[in-house]
């Protein structure tokens, strides 16, 4: 365990150096983060207005202006925690060579490199703080009373931060088969955005959409917090919750570690 | 109890499947529906073992097959057939154990974080390879002594030359103090001074730590400065493997005289004494063969007016020369 810890320590330390080298484009890509939830929030604000100030699904599930106001501001909190980019930087990995030193290392480049994501939550989360409070300030969310329940999103969001990680590594594998992912990973994070919860709160979404969704690794891996924080989830479907995340986490890392094994495998055989 | 060999390879083939198709837009597409592949044979049954302590020249010109051998040694590839032994490990599977015991520095390759000092990627790899605080800052302040290292190590590393990135990457090489050490090109690109500098630094390490080495370069310096022993390798196969000194004897039957000679006359008249290597103006080399050395020598001597005479061995980059222009003929 100590060892891990000062492996860690270490790797977080040089990602954060590596990041305040880099402030400004890191604070420009942690705003970015902001695009989405904000037009979001306009959109479903302006479709609520002319609905006569709320929209309900086909569940049942009501939004007023302020819910989505609520329901957007959460989710590019959480989203903002659990982002994760590495499918990108992988295949670069992969295609020029530079996986190579790292697999020299007598440890796992994935401890590296989330140790580097945690850094940039780390030092982008603390630069987006009074951002987000003057958003909560101005944009005056509906929020729930503090309950109990709302604790329970912590575990919920660390859990989703590593399935989202653990997904996101296993499909960066594939660059050892083909080096072009671009297109993949394009539909992977379509296809993310939409069944988390980025693009409409999955409580809207019509009839077998809604049911895909619910079902999806994605609900696990940003709308499952959101919903807990924002007091969303009946109490007899926690449980179920944390268990669909817990699931979606033992499939990942089942992937992760075929793919792992069959990838150096053919990483090794075309020319490392 | 016999020494084990900390290297011990054996039939080792590596051949690749490669994509392959003509230039041009048309060929392009007829790939998208019917694919080519060629088979590329890298290494072809090379075998050979490396005792504790060695320090061995790996030598081939480009494509070769050192650069594939050192990775599968390193267990970055698979080998298509044969078996491979590293300090007893079997390479492939990387081991964490294996691993902890070996450093690959490959010439074109960095394993330090690029936007910081080296420090800090110093500092990861104590971490990795769970150096003890007493051992790393020995270790270090060894490796700053040695390589001249004091001021680099607070430079972001995109920020140093590539003689002083080299330097850097050496260093975070070698900290966990490795029983093995496989050296890719480890000079290019830097200048005489500091190949000099990373040839003294690697005998050191070697010296002290009696660390096996196996070392590719394209600058004879780095070998004739380092190893004893060289092997070999061109189009995949072993050609040589044994003293760098008798290599020459093998390969290079020949010695070399140069003359300095009083007129140009005397010069055109050394010529009749054996195989002109190179002339300008009254300065002649000749090439002889070993046997015969002595006798034409003393010949020279007392036929020609010589200023003055040396003989030596051909150079060694001329005797490997001789070796590949040998198997291609």
């Amino acid at each position: 365990m100590k060892y891990w810890i000062n492996i860690y320590r270490a790797h977080l330390k040089i990602g954060t150096a590596i990041m305040f080298q880099y402030r400004f484009a890191v604070l420009i890509w942690a705003v970015w983060g902001f695009v989405g939830p904000l037009l979001g929030l306009a959109v479903w604000s302006a479709a609520s207005s002319s609905h006569g100030g709320n929209i309900t699904g086909p569940q049942g599930a009501t939004f007023t202006d302020r819910d989505f106001a609520a329901y957007f501001l959460v989710f590019m909190i959480v989203s903002h925690l659990t982002m994760s980019w590495d499918a990108f930087e992988f295949a670069f990995r992969v295609r020029d060579g530079n996986l190579s030193p790292r697999l020299l290392k007598p440890i796992h480049p994935i401890h590296g490199d989330l140790a580097t994501n945690l850094a940039f939550k780390f030092v982008t989360s603390t630069m987006l703080l009074p951002i987000w409070a003057l958003l909560f300030y101005f944009l005056k969310p509906s929020l729930p009373p503090p309950n109990w329940t709302q604790l329970l999103a912590i575990p919920a969001i660390l859990i989703a931060l590593v399935l989202r990680y653990i997904w996101q590594y296993s499909l960066a594998l594939i660059a050892f088969w083909t080096t072009r992912v671009e297109a993949i990973n394009q539909f992977y994070f379509t296809l993310d955005g939409f069944l988390a919860g980025r693009i409409a709160p999955l409580a809207l979404l019509p009839g077998w959409l809604g049911v895909v969704a619910t079902y999806s690794p994605f609900r696990s891996m940003g709308y499952f917090p959101v919903e807990l924080i924002l007091g969303r989830v009946p109490s007899d479907q926690i449980l179920s919750g944390f268990l669909f995340q817990v699931f979606w986490l033992v499939v990942g890392v089942g992937v992760f570690r075929l793919m792992w094994a069959g990838g150096i495998k053919q990483y090794s055989a075309v020319g490392a | 109890m016999a020494e084990q060999p900390h290297v011990l390879v054996r039939d080792l083939v590596k051949t690749y499947r490669v994509h392959e198709r003509e230039a041009g837009a048309g060929a392009s597409f007829r790939s998208l529906f019917k694919r080519k592949y060629k088979e590329v044979e890298a290494v072809k049954g090379v075998s050979f073992q490396l005792m504790p302590g060695e320090v061995v020249g790996f030598l081939g010109p480009n494509g070769a097959g050192k650069t594939t051998t050192l990775k599968m040694l390193s267990g970055l590839l698979y080998p298509t057939s044969g078996e491979a032994r590293v300090l007893g490990f079997e390479p492939w599977k990387r081991e964490a154990a294996y691993l902890r015991q070996l450093s690959y520095v490959l010439g074109n390759r960095s394993q330090l974080a690029w936007d910081i000092p080296a420090m800090d990627s110093y500092l990861v790899n104590q971490a990795i390879y769970e150096i003890p605080e007493k051992q790393f800052r020995e270790t270090l302040d060894e490796l700053v002594a040695l390589l001249d290292l004091e001021k680099l190590l607070k430079k972001p590393v995109r920020g140093l030359s590539l003689g002083e990135r080299m330097k850097c990457e050496l260093a975070a090489s070698l900290l966990h103090r490795p029983q093995v050490l496989f050296l890719d090109e480890p000079t290019l690109g830097v200048d005489v001074t500091m190949q000099n500098r990373i040839r003294q630094f690697v005998a050191e390490h070697n010296r002290r730590y009696n660390a096996t080495v196996l070392l590719t370069s394209h600058y004879m310096a780095d070998v004739t400065a380092l190893c004893k022993r060289v092997i070999v390798i061109h189009h995949g196969k072993l050609l040589y493997d044994g003293d760098l000194a008798a290599l020459s004897e093998k390969f290079a039957p020949f010695k070399q005289v140069r003359l300095d000679l009083q007129d140009m006359a005397s010069a055109e008249r050394a010529k009749e004494f054996g195989e002109v290597h190179s002339q300008e103006g009254t300065k002649v080399t000749l090439r002889l063969p070993r046997e015969k050395t002595s006798s034409v020598v003393a010949r020279l001597l007392a036929e020609l007016p010589v200023i003055d005479l040396t003989v030596e061995d051909p150079a060694i980059e001329e005797v490997i020369d001789q070796v590949f222009q040998g198997v291609e003929a």
